[in-house]
């Protein structure tokens, strides 16, 4: 049994770094069957999770996985179970956005989800932008930030590098760093120096050091990445405020964002309308607005609705996650990947 | 020969040999000197180039003192204080300065006294000489009165009464001299004799600290160069130590054997010790220079000097080993990033006290902020007093300058606009709030008459949302009101 054991963790250090290797969560790593019931039987190897998806040894202690949840739930049930969990917390994830006009959007956006994270943390978040990005899409504002997503100014740091090298270089340094919880890079266009090797090189920084990086595209092109999420992001008309007396006419009220997703290695692409809360600092959905959309998407994707054996099934999945796990689609695939995007 | 221009005239300013061979002189006008040989080459004087030379040659007379001074366009002066047994005293360190000059090709006389007056006269009319304390009167005595550095017109009023050189000077009464030629004479005179001290001010500020290792073999490779520095680190800290201080600024200083120095200078935001920090500091500086410096034949002589520093204080690390303390690290990275981008290239935000939008949030250089080591606590949030219980509605993106929009009609004269065109884009507004408006601040300077501002939160038709506002009140004898983009929200 000892000896069982150990080489089972030797089976799981390897594929851990098999995993991190080839960029794969080690979270939705399947334990051979023939194992499975000795490891639910030592009751360690699985870990809580073991007992909702039986078919699956997660793998959590180690190196490849940073923090105990790795996971950041956005709080909308939908696009939680659909991103099975929510966001990679220890990965880079990209956030698009098709204009520049809507970097107030997709800034927003990132924003909330820093604010997720820094749910009762101190620690700052850096900001690196090119020149470019400040100057045609406004530089952040810590009184803004600070009334919205409750964002203190001496939590915000900032990095403007005239150059897309220099920004690639902050990121990549910063990315190494447990000292910050969160980093958002932001780029403009698509250049060509951002390609699959860059992605991928700050992809495993984030990795190894257990922080999230958002890499924010404003009127990017959907391009090779290694990251294993990519969001498309833009505004969406906000709801009117409410008052005692009902919804005020005219008015302006809490930001709302349509959020589809672009690349994921588990979901079907889907789109969302969300509502930031920054009183509560929360995500609400917003579903009477688009109900064709979320009919769509949770029919096709999960088609049950227990979340609970989501994950299972995604084992029963290889090819369409090998499709998407790669980290250069082929070219047949790609269109596969845009295809939604352009229709949302 | 060069030449420069002196009351709309040409005149030799300096000359070599070979023209002092054929009795041209300094001050003589070119027309004359072309009339008695036309076949001599003059060239334009140009000071700025001659006085960056002087720079340049005071920094590479850096590595025998810290105090160096520029004396006039033609000097220098060089404390050497303390500073001739690592040399190998006063001789051999005057050889070798002169050694080294003349290898690269310069024709230089130095004097060595105990006074700066003395060595300037040393240096200028024996040339080559090392003035003993004590004998600045015997050296001074028989040269010109141009040794006293004094002005023209009192030399020439000097020789008038025939007071011809500098011990006649010397011999003469005192107060007579002083009532007829000023006190400057006498000031100098006494300067040179060392009755009066006379301070050098250096050119750059002295380092308090600052280490350095010869190099019997030129270094070329940027890689030994960060060792060298990281060496010469470990023995900065035995210092800093001592002092209880650490590094906010230090310099490395590079001497190329033939002669070039290069200055590296690089900030922290916290006071630094540690070598390996310091090294990694100056590995980021390097690499952001590594078009700039040219090594040519090597560096013989790497200095590392600590150009400031502040208390250092100590942290208590607790039983595990551990300090609780994550500003460090930021720090660091915040100084690296410094160290190869510049100073503004991490910014903070600061808070300010200000009702108008781009002045309340200061983005200023990490470095530069208020430095917290220990997060804050909730306690001291409650100490400010609530400003207002719903704070107005800020844009998270506010654009550096409000950017012009056209707005071609509004509904009201004061309300919104109906649609607007920025950036060459029309957008329809398909809801408002506002306006709010903000007042200029009077009461500041250069701003009485601002006009005021009303400013509107806008949604477009695509769900956007952006921060407008309308400058001045529309009325008559007023100038139309213009319209601005100044941020948009989430």
């Amino acid at each position: 049994m000892a000896t069982s054991a150990v080489a089972r963790e030797t089976v799981f250090a390897l594929r851990r770094q098999i995993a991190k290797i080839e960029g794969t969560l080690p979270e939705r790593l399947a334990a051979p069957a023939g194992e499975r019931p000795r490891a639910r039987a030592d009751g360690d190897a699985g870990g809580p999770e073991s007992d909702i998806a039986p078919d699956i040894t997660i793998i959590r202690r180690g190196l490849a996985v940073a923090s105990p949840d790795a996971f950041l739930p956005t709080g909308v049930e939908r696009l939680d179970a659909t991103l099975s969990g929510g966001l990679p917390k220890a990965a880079l994830t990209e956030i698009h956005g098709l204009e520049t006009r809507n970097a107030g959007a997709v800034a927003g956006f990132v924003l909330s989800l820093v604010s997720l994270i820094l749910r009762g943390q101190r620690l700052p978040v850096l900001w690196i932008g090119t020149s470019e990005i400040f100057r045609e899409a406004g530089f952040p504002y810590a009184r803004g930030l600070q009334g919205m997503f409750g964002i203190a100014p001496e939590q915000l740091l900032f990095s403007e590098a005239a150059k897309l090298t220099d920004a690639l270089w902050v990121a990549e340094e910063a990315a190494k760093m447990t000292a910050l919880a969160a980093i958002i890079l932001e780029i403009r266009g698509s250049p060509q120096r951002l390609d699959l090797t860059a992605t991928r090189r700050l992809h495993a920084r984030a990795q190894s050091a257990g922080r999230p990086v958002f890499l924010l595209r404003q009127a990017g092109e959907a391009e090779p990445t290694a990251a294993p999420v990519r969001l498309i992001v833009s505004a969406a008309a906000a709801a009117s405020r409410r008052t005692i007396a009902g919804p005020l006419a005219g008015s302006i009220g809490r930001p709302a964002f349509t959020v589809s997703i672009g690349k994921s290695r588990s979901a079907l692409p889907g789109q969302f309308t969300l509502e930031w809360n920054p009183d509560e600092h929360s995500f609400e959905e917003r579903r009477e607005e688009r109900p064709e959309n979320s009919v769509a998407v949770v029919s096709a994707s999960r088609g049950g609705a227990d979340p609970a054996p989501a994950p299972g099934t995604v084992v029963a999945f290889p090819a369409v996650g090998s499709f998407a796990s790669g980290d250069q689609p082929s070219r047949p695939q790609r269109p596969a990947h845009i295809g939604p995007r352009r229709a949302g | 020969m060069i030449s420069h221009r002196d009351r709309s005239a040409q005149r030799i300013s300096a000359l070599d040999e070979r023209a002092e061979a054929l009795h041209l002189k300094r001050g003589m006008g070119i027309a004359d000197a072309r009339a008695m040989h036309p076949s001599i080459d003059i060239v334009e004087a140009d000071p700025e180039a001659d006085r960056r030379l002087l720079e340049g040659l005071a920094d590479w007379c850096d590595r025998y003192t810290p105090l160096v001074a520029l004396d006039g366009a033609d000097g220098l002066y060089l404390d050497v204080t303390g500073c001739t047994h690592l040399f190998g005293g006063e001789r051999a360190m005057l050889d070798d300065i002169l050694a080294r000059f003349f290898q690269q090709g310069f024709d230089v006389r130095a004097g060595l006294a105990a006074t700066p007056g003395a060595a300037w006269a040393a240096a200028r009319f024996c040339g080559d000489r090392i003035v003993p304390s004590g004998e600045e009167e015997a050296l001074l005595a028989p040269l010109p009165l141009a040794a006293l550095r004094i002005e023209a017109d009192i030399r020439a009023s000097l020789e008038s009464v025939g007071l011809r050189t500098a011990g006649a000077v010397m011999a003469a009464p005192r107060a007579p001299l002083a009532r007829r030629f000023g006190s400057t004479l006498l000031l100098r005179l006494d300067q040179a004799l060392g009755r009066l001290d006379e301070a050098v001010s250096p050119r750059l500020p002295v380092a308090p600290l600052s280490v350095e290792r010869h190099l019997a073999e030129p270094v070329v490779l940027t890689a030994e160069i960060e060792r060298l520095v990281e060496m010469l680190a470990v023995t900065l800290k035995i210092d800093l130590e001592r002092r209880g201080e650490g590094a906010r600024m230090l310099a490395l200083l590079l001497f190329r054997v033939d002669g070039a120095v290069s200055r590296i200078a690089v900030g922290t935001s916290r006071p630094l010790r540690e070598p390996k920090l310091i090294q990694r500091l100056f590995h980021e500086r390097l690499t952001a220079l590594e078009q700039d410096i040219d090594a040519g034949y090597g560096f013989d002589l790497v200095r590392l000097s600590v150009l400031a520093a502040a208390a250092f204080d100590m942290q208590q690390a607790d039983l595990t080993g551990e300090i609780e303390d994550d500003g460090a690290d930021i720090a660091l990275f915040a100084d690296r990033i410094r160290a190869r981008l510049g100073d503004n290239a991490v910014l903070k935000a600061v808070a300010v006290e200000s009702h108008l939008p781009e002045r309340a949030v200061a983005t200023i250089p990490f470095s530069e902020a208020p430095q917290r080591t220990t997060p804050p606590k909730r306690s001291d949030r409650k100490d400010a007093p609530p400003t207002t219980i719903f704070p107005p509605e800020r844009p998270i993106r506010l654009f550096r300058s409000p950017e012009p929009i056209e707005v071609p009609a509004t509904e009201m004269p004061e309300g919104p606009p109906m649609n607007f065109r920025w950036r060459r884009a029309l957008y329809r507004v398909a809801r408002a709030e506002g306006p709010e408006r903000i007042a200029p601040e009077w009461w500041q300077k250069g701003e009485e008459d601002a006009p005021t501002r009303d400013y509107f939160r806008i949604e477009d038709s695509d769900g956007r949302r952006y921060w407008l506002y309308r400058q001045g009140l529309y009325g008559a004898g007023q100038p139309s009101p213009r319209w601005f983009m100044h941020g948009v929200f989430a």
